[in-house]
């Protein structure tokens, strides 16, 4: 009894450490700036009002820019945040897709095809992980410019791939793995090629593993900050977490406003984790124990 | 295509060689059994066959034609796993339509020949179902109508009863003799299992390390078996082979070290023209209809098995007669069959 007492306090604790934060950032964001900075704090938004929101979605047009009476505590960069969102989006999403299609026809061709050099094309692939980002932001900068992709979504979409590619191929391998091999050889008895066994047999049966590998290419993308900040210079390109960093660095800025802009910035992963979430658990443990 | 002839057929993986220059030539319409021991490369030559595995030597035809390096998917051949390897997304009826979709069979064509096939096999009540929805002997006749349903000329089996309790399969043995009759396909079958082997080949190939040790019919296989391992792979209980004890044959030369073979069946009462052996009975195990004996022989034993009415006891001292000229005689270092 005093045991799962226990086990319910500390399980309480640990939800309020993980969702705090997160709660704190969804009724601040409801809140007036004056209302945030009070003490005691408001827990719940005394007058609780989208007003931040409107102004997020207000701020690249200059007329209601200048009319809102929260106008001065907008940062300068504010009218960039609708723009970022929609590249954080399309890189998202362009990185998700991409690193589905490419590590599933690499997955597939290493762990069902019996080809010379199998094992050391696996080592290779994962060998590029073991360099961390930081010593190949510079370098990369270099060809990415010498490519003329600089300041572009190519850029950052190609490099994120070079990220997720190599962790989703290995996932993909040990899901693939533990698919009876019997089915495979069933179904190019029956009549399929490469192709078809793909089709057939790998993807219905591995599922969990495409839907976590979708969300961890996503949030990956999504996420990034480092090579984001190096590839891209300007509104064009920039992504998400670049713009609400920037924020911070005004004097006078509304944290009322840029909570707001963090609701929005954790919408999209949400919304996939919700859309996708019965698959999600047996997905991320997919790696670690045969089933 | 019907025919398939292996020449020099080997099979390497990295140092280990699972299948040494096999020449086996099965003929159209044929029933061929591949017996031997788990691990003698029975599933590798199968899959082979079938192209599941890439050939390291030698060449495999169908009829004429050299289809070595042809992918499965061309070969068409129709295989039944141990493992049933039934698609668990997909019911059985999609299961069993799937080969005829991937040839862009019509829709009215494929739903009839599925129709067809589940009648055949009493699995019209189940085609809704899931595989994880079947018992054994369920994905078993799910698995064997996958493979009818498209009318091949060649069936490939690998062992595909051994996940049966021993009813089922009984019955699913003579369900696949009755659709060998009926189809008249050319079948390879894979197994391990001594008595399956007999009561369905045609012709048996016995395998031990990746090579056939004999290929016979399964009267040839037990009557002349080509060598020791082949004598004792076959019948049960297995063969007694003595390097004395038993009577030498008077055709075998003198001086010749022989290992003597007696199958425990081949013994009578004694009589004119037969050899009396004696000696103390030390364990009688009754089969209802007949008796196992295991019975001293000098320093060794032998198994034999008499009629009921012997009526023996442990402990007796048993007479028992044996014809000379059912002995089988292999060379005792060789361990090959000699004959007069
Ligand atoms: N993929 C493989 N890699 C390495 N060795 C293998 C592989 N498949 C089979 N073998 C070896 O080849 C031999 C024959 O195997 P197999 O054909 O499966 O035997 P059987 O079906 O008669 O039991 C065995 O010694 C086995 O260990
Ligand atoms: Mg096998």
């Amino acid at each position: 009894m005093a045991r799962r007492l226990m086990l319910a306090l500390f399980s309480a604790l640990f939800v309020l450490y993980v969702a705090g934060p997160v709660l704190w950032l969804l009724s601040s964001s409801l809140q007036m700036e004056s209302e945030i900075t009070a003490v005691p704090p408001n827990w719940l938004p005394p007058h609780p009002g989208m007003h931040n929101f409107v102004a997020i979605f207000s701020a690249g047009d200059s007329a209601a820019y200048t009319n809102r009476g929260i106008a001065g505590f907008l940062p300068s960069g504010a009218a960039n945040l609708l723009p970022s969102l929609y590249n954080s989006l399309q890189v998202g999403l362009w990185v998700a897709a991409l690193n589905l299609l490419v590590s599933l026809t690499a997955a597939y061709a290493i762990a069902v095809i019996d080809f010379k050099g199998r094992r050391a094309t696996l080592y290779t692939v994962l060998a590029t992980r073991v360099i961390p980002d930081i010593a190949l932001v510079v370098p990369l900068f270099l060809v990415i410019r010498n490519l003329g992709l600089i300041n572009s979504i190519g850029a950052l979409v190609v490099t994120y791939l070079a990220v997720t590619v190599p962790f989703t191929i290995f996932i993909l391998i040990s899901y693939f793995e533990g698919i009876p091999r019997d089915l495979y050889r069933a179904s190019r008895i029956d009549g399929c090629g490469h192709w078809g066994a793909l089709r057939h047999v790998y993807l219905p049966l591995s599922l969990p593993a495409l839907v976590a590998a979708l969300m961890f290419a996503f949030l990956t993308s999504w996420n990034e900050f480092l090579f984001a900040l190096v590839l891209t210079q300007s509104a064009a390109a920039q992504t998400l977490p670049i713009i609400i960093a920037g924020f911070v660095m005004d004097f006078t800025t509304s944290f009322s406003f840029v909570n707001a802009a963090g609701v929005i910035a954790i919408l999209p992963p949400v919304l996939l984790a919700v859309i996708f979430q019965r698959y999600i658990v047996s997905g991320l443990t997919a790696g670690a124990v045969k089933g | 295509m019907a025919a398939i002839t292996l020449q020099g057929v080997t099979k390497r993986y990295g140092s280990v060689t699972a299948v040494q220059a096999l020449d086996l030539a099965i003929h159209e319409g044929e029933f061929m059994v591949l017996l031997g021991p788990s691990g003698c490369g029975k599933t590798t030559t199968l899959n082979m066959i079938a192209g599941l595995e890439e050939i390291s030597d030698g060449t495999l035809l169908f009829d004429a034609n050299d289809v070595t390096r042809l992918p499965p998917h061309q070969r068409e051949v129709a295989m039944v796993f141990q493992s049933y390897a039934l698609y668990p997304n997909k019911t059985v009826a999609e299961n069993i339509a799937f080969p005829l979709k991937l040839r862009r069979v019509p829709k009215a064509e494929i739903e009839r020949a599925v129709a067809g096939v589940a009648e055949q096999l009493e699995l019209t009540p189940l085609l809704q179902r899931r595989p994880n929805q079947l018992s054994g002997g369920q994905r078993q006749r799910v698995a064997l109508g996958r493979a009818i349903v498209r009318n091949p000329s060649v069936f490939l089996m690998d062992e595909p009863l051994s996940n049966l309790d021993a009813t089922l399969r009984l019955s699913m043995r003579s369900l696949i003799k009755r659709l060998h009759h009926r189809l008249k396909a050319t079948f390879v079958y894979v197994t391990h299992d001594q008595a399956e082997a007999l009561t369905l080949a045609d012709r048996i190939a016995v395998m031990q390390g990746g090579v056939v040790q004999q290929l016979d019919t399964p009267e040839g296989i037990y009557e002349r078996p080509a060598n020791t391992f082949v004598a004792s792979f076959l019948g049960s209980p297995q063969i007694n082979l003595l390097r004395e004890g038993l009577p030498r044959p008077s055709w075998v030369a003198e001086g010749r070290e022989v290992i003597i073979g007696l199958r425990p069946e081949d013994v009578a009462r004694p009589a004119a023209g037969l050899v009396t052996l004696g000696g103390r009975v030390e364990l009688v195990s009754p089969l209802g209809s007949e008796t196992q004996l295991e019975v001293a022989l000098g320093s060794a034993s032998v198994t034999l098995r008499v009629p009921k009415d012997w009526r023996v006891n442990e402990g007796e001292t048993l007479e028992f007669g044996i014809d000379p000229a059912r002995l089988h005689v292999f060379d005792a270092t060789t361990e090959r069959r000699i004959a007069p």
